[in-house]
């Protein structure tokens, strides 16, 4: 009966030596996976045009129903290659639950997931976490 | 006799600050100790390795809310908070801390009184504490504090009685109630050795006195909320804190005093460390091990800790008591 008592605190004890699981987070950073599904960037095509052609796939299988878009004709072809791009792209952080559908959707590889996890925005209010173009659009060159 | 006065005060005023900072630094190391044996850190960053973080709760704790309970007893809702301090203070006066010292011509003894009844004192005192939580759990007019509350009472009766017997053992071998004549009395072997079945029994219900796992039934978080003081915020939720932290010294100080020798140094070549330091190592070691107890074992369930201290401990300290009598009266030959 005092035999597994006294196992126990040398089990205890001898957890106050051991290494700790803990990551101090802002300070150090876990390496996440190559496939994490981090915030999504709208990718561009080698001229640096949109790929998104603004078909709506992914708004259609969004299961929280995250993201809202505008599609408008590009007869220049100034903005994509097929002649039509999405005038007003956003996804609202405050409902998306990054499952990815909306990757897998995308039949041009128009919207990717990054490895970027750090979204949070000082508040009141959750309108700062409703990402429209301007910063969902991959960066490039001088940009 | 101003001096007299003099010399009390700043006795008083040493032990307070004593008292408070050991507190103050206990709930850190409560904290750092179940960080580390759940292979956590505890806080790290308030001050240079987070030695600042009692200061940083305390303000905290100044600056929140102080939510009264609408529908409570207010003068028993203010009155519970005062008394879960106030034992811990008192019995703080009669243990001593090390041999006197002369200091200007004058020998000063480092206890604030030598009573005769010392032990007794702190008996009566200590059981004052079960006011504080019985009080807490009926002025909150709230089912949780209740519950709370009436479990703190039948369990405080049960291992009241195995303190008391306890250190009957102790007493009958000293023949004395003072706890300087105690200490004296272990200059050269410790209680412990004449006494260990006293000795563990004294710490299981000083356990159970303080409410602390595995007796943690009035304030068991999982099943009461917070217990007893659950409907309490700000300051007075930090007067039950510190009034728990607090008696958790005074205990081991008691401890410390009846079993291991209060102020002497174990071996005769560490004798050159100064006795009030030697008094605090072993206070911090009993501490160390209440924290090391929390945070191994699980809640007993209500019957068990009922059954427990009834059925087992009851005997085990009766039948000490009747040993330690019949060791002293066949090989010392009477008391």
């Amino acid at each position: 009966m005092i035999w597994p008592l006294i196992k126990g605190l040398s089990v205890t004890f001898c957890h106050l030596f051991k290494p700790h699981v803990t990551v101090k987070y802002p300070y150090e950073r876990r390496e996440v996976s190559e496939r994490y599904r981090g915030r999504h960037v709208l990718r561009r095509d080698e001229d640096g045009r949109e790929r998104c052609c603004a078909c709506g796939l992914c708004e259609e299988v969004c299961p929280a129903g995250a993201i809202k878009l505008y599609g408008k004709e590009d007869p220049e072809f100034k903005y994509s290659d097929v002649g039509k791009y999405a005038e007003y792209y956003a996804i609202d952080y405050a409902r998306c639950i990054f499952c990815g559908l909306c990757v897998d959707a995308c039949p041009r590889g128009a919207i990717e997931m990054t490895q970027d996890y750090e979204l949070a925005v000082p508040g009141p209010g959750r309108a700062p976490l409703l990402k429209t173009k301007e910063w969902l659009l991959e960066k490039r060159g001088g940009e | 006799m101003l001096l007299a006065i003099v010399i009390a005060v700043i006795k008083m005023l040493i032990l307070f600050a004593v008292l408070m900072l050991l507190v103050a630094y206990g709930t850190l190391a409560e904290r750092k100790v179940s960080g580390h044996i759940q292979d956590r850190y505890g806080p790290l960053y308030c001050g240079p390795k987070a030695l600042l973080q009692p200061f940083a709760d305390g303000l905290k704790l100044f600056f929140k809310e102080d939510i009264v309970a609408s529908r409570s007893d207010k003068f028993l809702y203010f009155l519970a908070p005062m008394i879960a301090i106030v034992p811990a203070i008192l019995a703080i006066g009669v243990i001593p801390f090390g041999e006197s010292v002369t200091l200007f011509g004058r020998k000063i003894p480092l206890v604030m009184t030598d009573i005769n009844v010392a032990i007794l004192y702190l008996l009566a005192v200590s059981s004052f504490s079960v006011y504080a939580i019985v009080f807490g759990g009926w002025s909150a007019n709230s089912k949780y504090p209740l519950l709370g509350g009436l479990r703190s009472a039948a369990q405080f009766i049960s291992y009241e009685l195995i303190l008391g017997l306890s250190i009957m053992g102790v007493l009958m071998i000293v023949g004395s109630f003072s706890l300087v004549d105690i200490v004296h009395y272990q200059r050269h072997m410790w209680m412990v050795v004449y006494q260990p079945l006293a000795f563990i029994l004294y710490m299981i219900a000083a356990t159970a006195e303080l409410n602390r796992l595995p007796f943690d039934l009035p304030e068991a978080e999982s099943e009461l909320v917070g217990g007893y003081h659950t409907e309490y915020s700000s300051m007075k939720f930090a007067m039950f804190f510190l009034g728990e932290y607090a008696n958790m010294v005074v205990t081991s100080a008691v401890a410390v005093c009846l079993f291991l020798g209060g102020w002497y140094s174990p071996v005769a070549f560490l004798a050159w460390i100064p006795g009030p330091i030697w008094f605090l190592i072993k206070v911090v070691v009993i501490f160390f091990f209440l924290l090391w107890v929390r945070w191994t074992y699980p809640r007993f369930r209500y019957d068990q800790l009922m059954g427990f201290s009834w059925k087992y401990l009851l005997p085990l300290s009766l039948l000490n008591i009747v040993a330690t009598g019949g060791a002293m009266l066949f090989i010392v030959g009477g008391v």
